[in-house]
């Protein structure tokens, strides 16, 4: 199984946006949100000097992702199909789900709700909910273009970027790119609270990697997150337990 | 049903289990895509690629590709096939479809039926506005003479109007990007090297880079920085002089935070420390300079101790900067900068630099200066202009740059003196903005009989227009032949040669500059000088130099390439001819000392920052070009202002926290239109506060930009006119920090 995963190169990256705007016009993304963004960080002093740099952020796609579990709308059976193999799966999701194949976390917008659970569950605020979508809007995140992958491009802002700072790559595949850059000490943005295995790394001196670490990893888990994944984890086998009984059908 | 349940009612909702009916459906899904009627398709998707693009965002203009998707323009990407920037390009270049699809952008000719700086607009044809212009400029033109009309130009399509103006008699053309920003660098490496430096060195393949001031990385032109990136990326040694941690100070391996106004001092100790040390290359200076034992006598009292105290940094920090070139050398970049109108002291200090590459060695090698070799065009415009006698303002200053010097044109319109100017015509400049002493700007142009503005978007200067031109956009016209090399000088030699061609069709009743001044020159009775009918023949005549067409570019994808020659000279060559008097390297410049200026480079001090004030500093924004964007929603949305840098321990004293918002008073009063965040950082110095340059429009037909930040150029009062080059230093203002109403003193 692949994780697709990115790494960001501290090192190369000048901070110029260009990746964050190339995502806007590639996804249609509103004006006042993003998909990915930068943030400019110091000139601040850390223990190992004064240090200014940035933060290119984006969904990190998780090992376990706070966004999928809260995710209210029916589950159904998805199958799920490795475009390499042809091998088949198929999983009960709801409207988000981890891709087993390729490690991406995925919105189905169709059957997305527009109640934004997902963006508040998210320590990373990777997701927003863009309203201009359907009647209550319809939650939307970084795909990793794999759109575009699939059309065999880069993403958009991999593509764009001058600094060829952003690595894209199977983390799961030690010869790739991203693979080296994570045995040379690639970091994951992750604190004490906030362990879901974020797959967007990030590399750079120590200087530089202590202020990102300490003005942007997020510290706490979004409480609404962990009062709705408690929700979703009793209510779930309920939803199963009555799909199993027949009563409904909706559909 | 579940599908109905909204985010407010979810949110109300007691139960999750409620709301989740269960549907016993599955969802036939391949792999990780999801399409459906809300998933967007993607920039790929049924779209046409056009190519041919060249970037105007900024104006380094690198080559675009667009992607058209029922004739609307959805997505810019670089054109693959480019050898500068390549398949990149910058956030501005990205938002380019912001500005193409801007609502506020001007869309008929209009005339101002209001008074000059609070317009009341009414919509014309372009017959009347033609008609009323051609006759308010020729009455002027008549009775002041052709002189009185002055000319404020920009960007690619305001060449052919500077022409025409040109031709029809006035030398009063004033550039920003000369008189305002590289103007200053180009005459004094012209006066050293006998040819302006562009900003063609070589730092991809540099054992050493030194930028001073540089704004790398936040002003962003995408080969440049790819040199700059691949140059750190070999393992070049960066050294920057920057009174501010800067982008490029957070990458350098020498950061020395130096005294705003004396880096002329730092460039002479150094060259002192390699001439002492022996560590020049004795080769070069010997077979191709001049002058070299003039240059060591000048430098007699430069020594480090001295340049430590007049530039604030330890002394040992000069001679480590001087070791590290010194080792270096030839192989070694120094920056000849950009923007370099800061003093007013400015010919000298770039004078320096041209001095420490010349004293280096560092010409046509590796890592050095470097002359690329683009292809020949041809060319076809005005003719040249036939000046009145005495009617050049410019002579006070014997090495300006082509035109008159911006102060010499905005004092002849406001005192009459020696001759009047009735007329200002704005193509593409922002003068509020560029010209430092805004207020007096607004004065000359509420005096003149005559304003006529050409821009893109409405602007500061378009609500003084009396006719106001709405110009096509880079993305709807052509104009621009750019040529070039490989942005690598290292790998395999190419030229290159692409047209600006429109990606997508005009809107509204925008025109090209050439069609314009042609309907003007008709009516000013030169039909019959006009030197092309249309932009495309223009550009035509350009290309056939080249052998090549608009046509023939076409089926190119837009680029044409062929084999080109290495930059750098064989190897051990170290005699060279220049363009300059002695064809030589002029490291002692006659002609400079022959206009009663130094001949060798001389530090003059800068005034001093007054007691409760700090030095206003301004500089670049990687996401705006100045003024130009700052309507622009995506650009807004990644700076929608203009942070002031406070150091950090000056602010803890004035009690100032991130975050506060704050105004700004300069030494004479002037106050900022507007407001501010306050940025508490370490990375400046306490002398000085800093501000990205460009915001705070005050123009309120711009929805989204009006009054975002605070507009350096309303604080920027006092200015310093270069006596070499008539160029403006603007870095010679102070300021105090105004918060809740109150003025705070800066703490020294």
């Amino acid at each position: 199984m692949k994780q697709y995963g990115m790494v960001i190169d501290l090192e190369k990256c000048i901070g110029c946006h260009a990746c964050a705007v190339a995502c806007k016009a590639e996804w249609d993304v509103p004006a006042d949100q993003g998909r990915n963004w930068l943030k400019r960080l110091g000139p601040s002093n850390t223990p190992h000097g004064l240090a200014s740099t940035y933060y290119p952020g984006l969904c990190n796609h998780c090992d376990q992702p706070a966004c999928v579990e809260v995710c209210p709308a029916d589950p159904v059976t998805r199958i799920f199909k490795d475009s390499v193999s042809g091998t088949q799966k198929s999983m009960e999701v709801a409207a988000t789900w981890k891709d087993p194949f390729d490690g991406t976390v995925q919105i189905d917008k169709d059957r997305c709700l527009g109640c934004g659970a997902c963006a508040e569950a998210c320590p990373y605020q990777a997701r927003y909910v863009n309203p201009d979508l359907g009647e209550d809007g319809k939650a939307d995140k970084c795909t990793f273009c794999v759109e575009r992958l699939a059309a065999g491009l880069e993403p958009a802002c991999v593509q764009t970027c001058l600094a060829e700072a952003r690595i894209f790559g199977d983390l799961n595949d030690p010869k790739s790119a991203v693979a080296k850059y994570v045995k040379n000490g690639a970091i994951k943005m992750e604190s004490a609270a906030v362990k879901i295995g974020p797959n967007v790394r990030y590399f750079g001196n120590k200087r530089d990697i202590h202020l990102l670490q300490e003005s942007s990893t997020p510290q706490v888990m979004p409480e609404a997150s962990l009062r709705r994944v408690l929700l979703a984890r009793i209510s779930r086998p309920l939803i199963n337990k009555t799909k199993k009984m027949s009563i409904f059908d909706l559909a | 049903m579940a599908m109905n349940l909204t985010r407010r009612k979810f949110l109300q909702s007691a139960s999750l289990a409620a709301a989740a009916v269960p549907l016993s459906r599955v969802a036939p899904v391949q792999a990780s895509l999801v399409k459906g009627q809300f998933a967007a398709p993607g920039s790929f998707a049924q779209t046409k690629t056009v190519t041919g693009g060249v970037c105007e965002m900024c104006f380094w203009r690198c080559q675009l590709v667009g992607k058209v998707r029922d004739n609307r323009l959805v997505k810019l990407e670089g054109n693959p096939k480019s050898i500068e920037n390549g398949k990149s390009i910058c956030a501005r270049g990205n938002a380019g479809i912001q500005l193409l699809y801007d609502p506020d952008r001007l869309k008929y000719p209009l005339k101002n039926v209001g008074k000059r700086g609070a317009p009341k607009w009414k919509r014309i044809s372009w017959e009347e506005a033609l008609d009323e212009s051609a006759e308010r400029l020729q009455a002027i033109q008549k009775k002041y003479g052709p002189h009185s009309v002055a000319l404020f130009p920009h960007g690619a399509s305001a060449f052919y109007p500077l022409q025409y103006f040109e031709f029809t008699g006035t030398p009063n053309i004033s550039e920003a990007s000369f008189y305002q920003c590289r103007g200053v660098r180009d005459m004094a490496y012209m006066s050293t090297f006998g040819f302006p430096p562009g900003e063609n060195v070589d730092m991809a393949n540099a054992k050493a880079i030194l930028l001073i001031g540089s704004h790398l990385g936040e002003n962003v032109h995408v080969s440049h920085l790819k040199q700059y990136l691949k140059g750190l990326e070999n393992g070049a040694k960066l050294i920057v002089l920057d009174p501010r941690f800067s982008a490029a100070a957070s990458k350098a391996d020498i950061w020395v935070a130096i005294k705003p106004g004396t880096d002329t001092a730092f460039l002479q100790a150094v060259m002192t420390r390699l001439i002492t040390t022996g560590r020049y290359d004795k080769e070069f200076v010997a077979k191709s300079c001049t002058g070299f034992s003039e240059l060591k006598e000048s430098l007699t009292h430069a020594t480090p101790e001295w340049a430590a105290t007049i530039c604030d940094v330890p002394k040992e920090q000069i001679l480590e900067v001087a070791d590290l070139l010194g080792v270096s050398l030839p192989n070694v970049s120094v920056h000849p900068g950009r923007h370099t109108t800061w003093y007013g002291t400015d010919f000298q200090r770039v004078r320096a630099q041209a001095c420490l590459s010349a004293i280096l060695g560092a010409y046509a090698v590796p890592g050095g200066m470097i002359r690329p070799k683009g292809m020949k065009l041809g060319t076809k415009s005005w003719g040249h202009g036939v000046f009145a006698e005495d009617c050049d303002l410019s002579t006070f200053w014997p090495f300006h740059p082509p035109g008159t010097p911006t102060d010499a044109i905005r004092e002849a319109t406001l005192t009459g003196k020696p001759y009047p100017i009735k007329a200002w015509v704005a193509w593409g400049q922002n003068p509020i903005q560029t010209i430092p002493d805004q207020a007096r700007t607004i004065e000359a142009l509420q005096k003149v009989d005559f304003v006529l503005v050409t821009d893109v978007m409405p602007m500061d200067i378009t609500m003084y227009a009396d006719i106001l031109l709405p110009e096509k956009s880079y993305l709807e016209r052509y104009d621009y032949v750019k040529t070039g090399m490989q942005w690598n000088p290292a790998d395999k030699p190419q030229q290159f040669v692409a047209a600006r061609m429109p990606l997508v069709e005009p809107m509204f009743e925008r025109k090209d500059s050439v069609w314009i001044i042609n309907e003007l020159a008709k009516r000013m009775g030169y039909a019959d000088k006009i030197p092309v009918k249309s932009i495309e023949e223009h550009v035509d005549i350009r290309l056939a130099e080249a052998k090549l067409s608009i046509a023939a570019l076409k089926k190119m994808d837009g680029i044409y390439l062929q084999d080109g020659k290495s930059p750098y000279a064989p190897a051990g060559q170290r005699a060279f001819e220049f363009e300059t008097d002695s064809g030589l390297v002029e490291l002692y410049s006659e002609q400079t000392a022959d206009n009663n200026f130094s001949g060798t480079p001389n530090y003059i001090a800068t005034e001093e920052v007054p007691a409760g004030f700090a030095r206003l500093l301004y500089g670049r924004s990687p996401v705006h070009s100045f003024s130009r964007t700052q309507n622009n929603r995506w650009l807004h949305h990644e700076m929608p202002e203009n942070p002031l840098w406070v150091n950090d321990q000056v602010a803890g004293k004035m009690g100032l926290k991130n975050g506060d918002r704050v105004m700004l008073v300069n030494q004479d009063g002037a106050k900022s239109r507007n407001s501010t965040v306050v940025k508490v950082t370490p990375g400046i110095r306490k002398d000085a506060v800093y501000l990205a340059h460009g915001f705070g429009s005050m123009n309120p037909e711009l929805s989204i930009g009006n009054g975002q930040g605070i507009d350096d150029q309303a604080l920027i009062t006092k200015f310093g006119i270069d006596p070499e080059t008539g160029t403006t230093g603007m870095r010679t203002n102070f300021v105090k920090i105004i918060k809740d109403g109150r003025i705070l003193e800066m703490p020294v």
